[in-house]
């Protein structure tokens, strides 16, 4: 007895000490949680799917990838093109009309083709639960498992023959060979295999913390500032039925998204020949040239303006919303001045309403440097 | 030797001993189970005009001014469900949640079940206040969709719409015109727009004080409740929507008309067990 129970015990500590071995020479995969930290009046439901939790590790790998035109799977310097290729952060991470690149602020893919439709602001893009996209292909429940989310976004820009004509395999194949990266995707991920998976992932995770909620409107709304009389006219103009009515799409101090993220038709047409408008996505006739109402922040740099840039500023879509609107079957009832071509505001109120857009404007999110492009890759 | 093997049994008896009346003293029919004394109780929101569930987006519509017309959506709050016993003690319900949100395009919004134990017994009537009182509505209390989208600009009162019912009208002109009616503060403005004097809270109170029904011990209580769309245009002002246009919020005397038409907008149509 005596002697089996001495066996017995010299088993648990060879078993102890054994175990304690094997985890010493393992190096743990642990990253850092990423907290977004939620600005006042801002939504508390974030849109971010359980497989792929933000971590710091992965936020820090999405910036380098999202920054690195060699996200096309190319090496050659005409053939590099990345996500910040046409979302630039001095644009509200739109390419903007002054784009050296695109004229008119209209990109086109890799291959010279157009892009189907003008840009989206690249910002807030965590509190968007309705879909991306101007139809708003992209979404959380959608049956179709590929398109749900801003990683399938990245895998769509990827492959889409407008924007980089790549191909996944030999995308993720580039940055297997590229020193350093292996090293950062085990760290967010737990593994040094690239996956082009866990590229949509950790893409996705950065562009979830573009959170631009530090314009003047914002410190107006945290008692920090007063905006001039001109600036209340507008808001006074922004916020009101009798007034420029934006409020019920756009938002206001009870929704400071500065847009509902729903599809309108905001009466630009009369005839609806886009095969990308919310109708292609619902079926429903009522949908028929509706689009996502885009946030109104930075809009002054995001340029041009409405689903296929027919605006090149903001003073034509406010002549737009006042004498240009035109009805349809579709046009949203919330377009209640159709029947007058629209608001109908005077030069004063335009100029009124334009000083309050012009407070949506959050300098400190175009020129921070934690969104913008590293100082060097991970292979500098 | 043989005493630490007695030793040892002894302790594994013990333990045997122990588990046992851990186990079947937890197996042993409860015979003191008091039976269960509260039902629950929720609501089924429906939407029809004339009597029949809407059929939306389609002008097919007439209401009592002659207007021709469609509804394209419908978003409003209730609040304060309250039961009154038959014995006259009234019973505020859901108060760690009592501002509820519905939706026409969001099924999930229009089931609503009350957290409460109701006490069974009978109730002879039910109230709630549809849109939400002064001492609730305040601004940026939902920062989250939907019911974030319905915020009611501060320089016109703040807090919430109540209301939100949008559609479309053939005006004298025979064109298709939205209209927005909405209702939340009104505004008493001594130069319109710019210098308003006073707010005006337009939430009231819907009664149904011939809805007696029980709540059964154990059981879910469900009441269809439907807003009958109609009767927002007919009583006892008949709403002429080319009268009033497309736009109400910052027209008191309107929505004071909408209010005086809302005490008959709801009813109580069926109720069902569960």
């Amino acid at each position: 007895m005596k002697n089996l129970t001495a066996k017995l015990l010299l088993l648990i500590i060879l078993m102890w000490t054994t175990s304690c071995t094997n985890k010493s020479t393992v190096t743990p995969y642990e990253p850092t949680p990423y907290e977004i930290e939620i600005p006042f009046g801002f939504p508390t439901k974030l849109n971010i799917p359980e497989n792929n939790p933000m971590t710091i590790e992965g936020v820090e790998l999405g910036r380098y990838l999202f920054y690195d035109g060699r996200f096309s799977g190319r090496t050659h310097p005409d053939s590099l093109m990345s996500c910040a290729t046409c979302h630039r952060q001095e644009r509200s991470f739109e390419a903007g009309v002054d784009h050296p690149g695109f004229p008119g602020g209209f990109p086109h893919g890799i291959t010279g083709i157009p892009t189907p439709h003008a840009m989206l602001p690249m910002i807030n893009l965590v509190w968007n639960t309705t879909g991306y996209g101007w139809n708003g292909l992209l979404y959380p429940t959608n049956p179709n498992p590929d398109a749900r989310n801003i990683e399938d976004f990245v895998r769509m820009a990827a492959l889409a023959p407008h924007e980089v004509n790549g191909d996944t395999t030999r995308i993720k194949n580039l940055f297997q060979t590229i020193p350093g990266y292996p090293e950062l995707f085990e760290k967010a991920f737990g593994s040094k295999l690239i996956t082009f998976t866990n590229i949509g992932k950790a893409i996705a995770q950065f562009a979830r913390t573009l959170i631009s909620a530090n314009s003047k409107f914002d410190q107006y709304m945290h008692g920090e500032v007063q905006l001039s009389q001109s600036e209340l006219n507008g808001y006074m103009l922004f916020t009101t039925e009798d007034g420029g009515d934006c409020f019920h799409c756009h938002g206001g101090f009870g929704n400071p998204l500065f847009t509902t993220h729903l599809f309108y038709n905001n009466g630009k047409d009369t005839v609806f020949n886009d095969i990308r408008d919310r109708f292609a996505i619902t079926g429903d006739p009522m949908d028929h040239g509706a689009y996502k109402a885009a946030t109104l922040r930075n809009i002054e740099v995001t340029g041009p303006y409405m689903h296929d840039g027919r605006f090149a500023t903001i003073e034509e879509v406010i002549d737009f919303y006042s004498t240009g609107v035109l009805s349809s079957p579709s046009i949203s009832p919330l377009m209640h001045h159709v029947n007058n071509g629209g608001v109908r505001l005077t030069p004063q109120e335009k100029a009124d309403l334009l000083s309050f857009i012009h407070t949506l404007r959050d300098d400190e999110f175009m020129t921070n440097p934690k969104f913008g492009k590293p100082e060097k890759f991970p292979d500098e | 030797m043989d005493k630490l093997f007695r030793q040892r049994i002894q302790l594994l008896y013990f333990i045997v001993f122990t588990w046992c009346i851990f186990v079947f003293s937890g197996c042993e029919p409860k015979s003191d189970t008091p039976e269960p004394t509260t039902g629950k109780l929720s609501f089924h929101f429906s939407h029809k005009i004339d009597s029949e569930p809407i059929v939306f987006d389609d002008m097919r519509y007439v209401n009592a001014a002659g207007n021709h017309y469609l509804v394209n959506e419908i978003q409003y709050f209730i609040s304060d469900v309250t039961l009154y016993h038959s014995n006259g003690t009234p019973l505020l319900l859901d108060q760690w949640e009592d501002i509820h949100y519905v939706d026409t395009d969001l099924p999930e919004t229009q089931n609503y079940i009350f957290k409460d134990e109701i006490p069974q017994g009978t109730y002879d009537s039910i109230s709630f206040t549809f849109g939400i009182s002064e001492e609730k509505n305040y601004s940026l209390m939902f920062v989250n969709p939907p019911e974030s989208f319905m915020f009611w600009p501060e320089n016109l009162g703040g807090g919430y719409h109540y209301l939100k019912l949008n559609g479309k009208w053939l005006n004298e002109l025979n064109q298709e015109a939205p209209f927005n009616f909405h209702l939340g503060i009104g505004q008493i403005y001594h130069s319109y727009p710019d210098s308003i004097t006073s707010y005006v809270q337009n939430y009231f109170t819907v009664h149904f004080p011939v809805s007696a029904f029980g709540v059964k011990a154990g059981e879910t209580q469900t009441l269809e409740l439907v807003m009958n769309v109609e009767n927002w245009f007919q009583s006892p002002n008949i709403y002429n929507h080319d009268t009033y246009g497309g736009d109400i919020m910052q027209k008191q005397e309107v929505m004071a008309l909408a209010v005086e038409n809302g005490w008959n907008v709801f009813s109580i149509e069926f109720m069902t067990y569960k």
